[in-house]
């Protein structure tokens, strides 16, 4: 094999894995301007779906609770990923240190029925001696923020890690007591790991079917759960409306967020190469 | 030298708070949950109704362990059966993700640097978008009227329709498809740190290229290997979702036979001990995850 | 290029390390029973190799870490179990350790900041750090807008800001490359004179020790070998180990013959030595006699007399412009280096390869090492 086939070989390699990742999620959104009944067969572009989704009110409160899960389960998996990541991190030695690091990671990879099941059981019984809770909001924010804690702490920790521990140091020598140190350096230096920590947390819970099935009470039914229902039964071209706007939105905010890290990347980059021409002139 | 710890035990009083925080929380949401699910796999059941978990609640002494629920799963053909197809199936979604993303992601890391962020992005980027919402996709794309068939019928390769939906086939795409970039990300971490004087050190010694990658990018990359398959591997044995919306009905996966057992047939006990079993399966998996997985997570030495 | 010790006459101690152990995990001994008291305005060197535990040293004094035993007083003050928080004193990192999420100006304002100094002064005192370290027109950049050398005076204004009583510098000028570091060492001293602080600092790199510190300690596994100023370290080393950590030094074993109390003749394998002055030992001794590189004079005839010469061939010649340091290889074997100055721009002595050489020193050249 000479250079040029290999060549060849790797980027049709690579442009045939991506036509796999993109194939659905392009019929998706073109499927989704079709005016056919038939999600399959293409007659002729309309808006059809998407007035049929505004009209839409179990799916629309669906995706109000969604969001609202979304954004308080991030939360908390942010604030309990700082302290897990914080504690794995800067304490070498604790007394069952391995258990808390295998106890974040299990979330990760344990299969979702597992984690619902053992967590709902979990909750009927504290519901049979406390009283509380009852299963609805509640119960499937508790869920995603476990799920979610298990993410946000391997985001925090990686960047925990890149961070220099002298700066903590040089805090304290300049005299910050514990808490100001984390306070006036640690997390102002976390801040965006903190924000993507958010991000990845809020899509998990957002897209999240087997445990709020397992975890939600009547009356509660998430977006996915609703969408899950419906493409059980069968193929709906409302899906493919909501399906569309989702994507339309993440794909935004996502293509948006690496823009801006790549620009601050390349002007930190120009300013540290202006600092030594400038000294050396 | 660098001694954090020593210097936090003497003076930071609030280190078992911060440690007892996200303690707690695990402990409540991870560990204890799976201890009574251990615990309702062993217990009466009565009746199929919400009223047996009395039966438990009235302490340890006097719950008689009942092991009715394991001898039924060993001895009904069924479990046995739906457990075997899951690690089969669970096997082969990790082998056909080995095999599609190791080039790829080898292929990643040795393209331009400036194109990399792109790439990587572009992996990401389904993955943010809802994981529902793309099996659902697939499913418009394999039924027998979808779009696949459609198009290679009006392009006259094939006469009828093929039977892609409701197989092993179509839950086969649905699971690599899903789980593909949990095995590219962790490869593309490992293969892009890879140093490129190694290989040059093994051409400058006379190997070559094919050999140079068997014997040195492969060893080298074994960790990445070890975390994508795990990663992949793992939850493959309990999904759910996607044997439900695209194996349909005969394809048999223990995930499914758990949620019936909770959903349909409202027996606890057994969807516990169904749990409790997957749970001894993925045992060995997982415990090779989380030591790789602590490894990451150490602070640098 | 020694800076010259500040001349000062009685000087006051400020700090004082009392029988200071510290031990890791229960088993390793990183610093071992040291003790020693610094001055009012001294700048003080701790020097040795990588875990020697100089280290471990300043992080005590900063109180980074807790001496397994010992006590560290600070003008007259039991700071043992103080927090570094609560210690008059401020270090230099490192690698400078610059918060990289403030500007010049908020990094050198942190320390006054948490002191709750009134914002006139604050504001008084970042700008007179500014100027002191020449960063004014710097002050709204963030660190890595900076260079190197940049950065390290904006940390050495920041350490210095709070007025500390005792500065601990980390291996101050070891991120800059060698050309940098002349220059930076000079701007150093001056500015650490003008503030009149007294300084602790850790090195590896011997030259930075002897140019900036009044006094060093050399430190080896755990405990100090010596401390003296820098001409008594590298001129009178108490022991082989200090003698071959400073600078080059050739040694010969040898005997003692004659001990008397003007001077002392020692008999090695290639040479007679005959030492100016006299020696705490007696004759029969087996003692070390330290000589070094630059003491040597080479020539091609034979000196009269019957000391302090040897006989040896070239075998290696390395040209550093300034100076050529020869290798002779004596007569049992023994390789010993000479320094010679290259004074004029032909290459002085005109010796080459293979040539037989004699080397020869004066009788106050040596040092007697009985250790």
């Amino acid at each position: 094999m000479n250079s040029r086939m290999i060549n060849w070989f790797s980027q049709s390699w690579m442009v045939l894995v991506y036509i796999f990742l993109y194939m659905p999620i392009v019929t998706l959104v073109i499927f989704s301007f079709n005016d056919s009944q038939l999600v399959t067969v293409w007659s002729h572009a309309s808006m059809r779906w998407y007035v049929a989704l505004m009209g839409d009110g179990d799916l629309i409160s669906a995706v109000a609770l969604s969001l609202k899960i979304a954004f308080f389960s991030a939360l908390i998996s942010v604030f309990f990923g700082v302290f897990t990541a914080f504690c794995l991190n800067r304490y070498k030695r604790f007394v069952g240190r391995t258990l808390l690091s295998s106890m974040a990671a299990t979330p990760l990879v344990m299969p979702d029925v597992i984690v619902g099941l053992s967590l709902l059981l979990m909750l009927v019984s504290m519901q049979h001696w406390l009283g509380y809770p009852e299963r609805g909001l509640f119960t499937i924010l508790l869920g995603h923020a476990l799920l979610g804690t298990a993410y946000a702490t391997v985001v925090v920790t990686s960047r925990l890690r890149e961070m220099d521990s002298k700066l903590d140091e040089a805090a304290m020598d300049l005299g910050c007591q514990p808490l100001q140190v984390f306070r006036l350096v640690t997390l102002p230096l976390l801040l965006p790991a903190l924000v993507s920590a958010f991000l990845l947390t809020f899509t998990l819970s957002f897209d999240d079917v087997v445990l709020s099935s397992f975890l939600s009470g009547p009356g509660y039914s998430t977006m996915p759960m609703v969408i899950f229902s419906r493409a059980r039964l069968g193929l709906n071209p409302t899906i493919n409306a909501v399906a569309t706007v989702t994507i339309v939105v993440v794909t935004c905010a996502v293509i948006a967020s690496s823009f801006y890290t790549s620009h601050q990347e390349r002007k930190r980059r120009r300013e540290v190469a202006q600092a030594y021409s400038d000294s050396n002139k | 030298m660098n001694n954090m710890t020593n210097y936090l035990r003497r003076f930071f009083n609030g280190r078992h708070l911060v440690i007892g925080i996200p303690y707690l929380w695990f402990l409540m949401l991870a560990l204890v949950p799976l201890f009574i699910v251990l615990k309702i796999s062993v217990s009466e059941m009565e009746s199929t109704s919400v009223s047996n978990m009395v039966s438990w609640s009235q302490g340890w002494p006097s719950i008689k362990l009942n092991f009715a629920s394991y001898v039924f799963i060993g001895s009904d053909e069924l479990y046995v059966k739906a457990y075997l197809s899951s690690l089969n199936y669970a096997l082969l979604t990790t082998v056909i993700c080995l095999v599609i993303g190791y080039p790829f992601a080898y292929f990643m890391a040795r393209s331009p640097k400036h194109l990399q962020p792109m790439l990587l992005m572009l992996i990401m980027l389904p993955f943010w978008t809802s994981f529902l919402l793309r099996i659902y996709a697939w499913k418009t794309l394999l039924v027998s009227n979808g779009v696949i068939n459609n198009v290679l019928m009006s392009l006259g390769i094939i006469k009828l329709p093929l039977e892609m939906m409701n197989t092993p086939f179509s839950l086969m795409v649905g699971m690599v498809y899903s789980y593909l970039p949990f095995m590219i990300l962790p490869l593309y971490a490992n293969l892009s740190k890879l140093d490129m004087r190694y290989l040059e050190a093994a051409a400058d010694l006379g190997t070559s290229p094919l050999k140079a990658f068997w014997l040195i990018t492969v060893p080298l990359s074994k960790a990445g290997i070890i975390a994508g398959a795990m990663l992949v591997f793992i939850p493959a044995v309990g999904e759910y979702v996607i044997p439900e919306l695209l194996g349909g009905p005969n394809t048999l996966m223990i995930g499914r036979v758990l949620w019936d057992e909770f959903f349909s047939n409202n027996d606890w006990p057994m969807a516990s001990a169904v749990a409790v079993v997957m749970i001894l399966l993925i045992m060995l998996p997982m415990a090779i995850y989380n030591k790789y997985q602590s490894e990451q997570l150490e602070p640098k030495p | 290029m020694a800076i010259a010790p500040r001349a000062n006459a009685v000087r006051e101690d400020l700090l004082r390390v009392e029988g200071v152990t510290k031990i890791f995990d229960g088993i390793v001994k990183a610093v071992d029973n040291v003790s020693l008291t610094v001055a009012t305005g001294e700048i003080f060197a701790l020097l040795g190799g990588s875990g020697c535990g100089k280290s471990t040293l300043l992080r005590m004094l900063a109180g980074f870490e807790a001496p397994t035993q010992g006590k560290i007083f600070l003008a007259g003050e039991d700071i043992t179990n103080l927090p570094p928080y609560q210690r008059p004193i401020n270090m230099m990192f490192q690698s400078y350790a610059l918060f990289p999420h403030l500007t010049v100006w908020e990094n050198i304002a942190f320390g006054l900041r948490r002191d709750h100094m009134p914002k006139a002064q604050l504001i008084e005192r970042v700008e007179s750090m500014l100027s002191l370290v020449q960063l004014t027109k710097y002050a709204k950049r963030k660190p890595h807008q900076l260079s190197g050398g940049q950065q390290q005076r904006v940390a050495l204004a920041r350490s210095l800001a709070k007025r500390p009583k005792l500065l601990l510098l980390d291996e101050p000028l070891g991120a800059l490359d060698k050309k940098l570091r002349e220059t930076t060492q000079l701007e150093l001293v001056n500015i650490i004179e003008e503030v009149g602080v007294t300084c602790v600092l850790v090195t590896h790199d011997q030259e930075e020790a002897m140019t900036m510190a009044s006094r060093i300690a050399v430190m080896s596994e755990g405990y100090f070998l010596q401390i003296g100023s820098p001409d008594e370290v590298y001129e009178m080393p108490n022991s082989r180990q200090v003698a071959d950590f400073i600078g080059n030094v050739n040694i010969f074993d040898g005997v003692v013959e004659e001990d008397e109390s003007d001077h002392v003749t020692i008999r090695s394998a290639d040479c007679l030595h005959y030492v100016g002055h006299g020696i705490s030992g007696n004759s029969g001794m087996v003692v070390g006699v330290a000589l070094r590189p630059e003491k040597i004079l080479l020539s091609k005839e034979k000196p009269a007399g019957t000391f302090n010469w040897c006989e040896g061939e070239v075998t290696e010649i390395a040209y550093f412009g300034a100076y050529t340091t020869y290798h002779l290889k004596l007569k049992s074997g023994k390789v010993i280096k000479a320094q010679e100055l290259n004074n004029t721009r032909d290459l002085s002595c005109g010796l080459t390869w293979g040539d037989s050489a004699f080397a020869q020193w004066s009788d106050l050249a040596m040092v007697v090492l009985t250790q």
